[in-house]
């Protein structure tokens, strides 16, 4: 059956794991995602981030890229599009409190992206439950593409 | 062949502001997929969240993340380097009808044996000179 992207996030919430069911180092479910320049446009667009090299073919052919390349935050509509419905940062009400990014290469339409991701720790600060989860991104030439963490606060 | 290499410690780098509304967000939540309902359902954010009520929905942490993204990127590109890091924590959260700016100041230059890295200071304000994110961004400026 294809898999069908639920933008309700409130749908199938209980099957998720809360913060108790979280194990730390257990890998979390993932799916591959070709990525598109419809894809890379629209992500380009709504952070006003219009850089030719992301969205003009023409212009980005005269780069050393030769060609588009997704913009270095590209792994923000990655994580949502290699996970899938039941994973445990659509959540709603979990609060993101911060991340870090390394980039490697950059991503390009038509990579075939997957995602190696796990949470990495799990702690209690103050009222606060929080989770960090760890991400790396390859492409189909498992090259990787960006490896990062989020530190997130989970609802309650 | 001498190496040149004009990027010093103190130098400032602007970005560009972004006014976020309640369209902008929408626009955020499709392009990436993240349709979390403190990003727009006004009934769920009159909860307490903890300690905490927002008052209203709240712009994507990630959004914030693209902004600074775009100044390290628009400053880096022409120069020749390459965006290899970044590094935020969101101190406050930013609501439609607020204007956020991000900056950075140049913390450390280091020479390494294949390139010059450049560590920045970043962080973001809004309209009331509140400090709504900070971090670090690393650009890679390969010899």
């Amino acid at each position: 059956m294809e898999y069908k992207y639920d933008t309700d996030f409130w749908a199938g919430n209980t099957a998720r794991k809360v913060w108790d069911d979280i194990v730390p180092g257990e890998p979390r479910k993932t799916i591959p995602y070709t990525l598109t320049k419809e894809a890379i446009y629209k992500l380009c667009h709504a952070t006003g981030d219009m850089n030719p090299l992301y969205v003009d073919e023409a212009y980005a052919k005269t780069t050393k890229w030769q060609g588009i390349i997704a913009p270095p935050s590209i792994h923000v509509l990655l994580m949502f599009s290699c996970t899938p419905n039941d994973d445990w940062m659509r959540s709603p009400g979990t609060i993101n409190a911060g991340q870090s990014w390394s980039y490697n290469i950059p991503a390009r339409p038509g990579d075939v992206i997957t995602l190696h991701a796990r949470a990495l720790d799990k702690f209690i600060k103050g009222d606060r439950l929080f989770a960090i989860h760890d991400n790396v991104f390859f492409n189909q030439n498992n090259e990787v593409i960006c490896s990062g963490r989020g530190w997130t606060i989970r609802p309650m | 062949m001498e190496r040149t290499f004009k990027v010093r410690e103190g130098q400032r780098i602007e970005g560009a502001s972004f006014s976020p509304t309640r369209e902008t967000i929408w626009e955020f939540c499709e392009a990436s997929l993240d349709y979390n309902p403190l990003h727009w359902d006004d009934n769920y954010m009159k909860s307490d969240f903890g300690k905490t009520n927002f008052g209203g929905i709240i712009m994507h942490g990630m959004s914030n993340f693209s902004l600074i993204s775009r100044m390290m990127t628009d400053w880096a590109l022409p120069l020749g380097g390459i965006h290899r890091r970044l590094e935020t924590r969101w101190k406050s959260p930013v609501k439609p009808g607020d204007t956020i700016v991000p900056s950075g100041i140049v913390k450390k230059v280091k020479s390494t044996e294949k390139g010059n890295w450049v560590v920045v200071s970043v962080q973001v304000k809004n309209q009331q000179d509140v400090v709504v994110a900070e971090g670090e961004a690393t650009v890679e400026f390969a010899y």
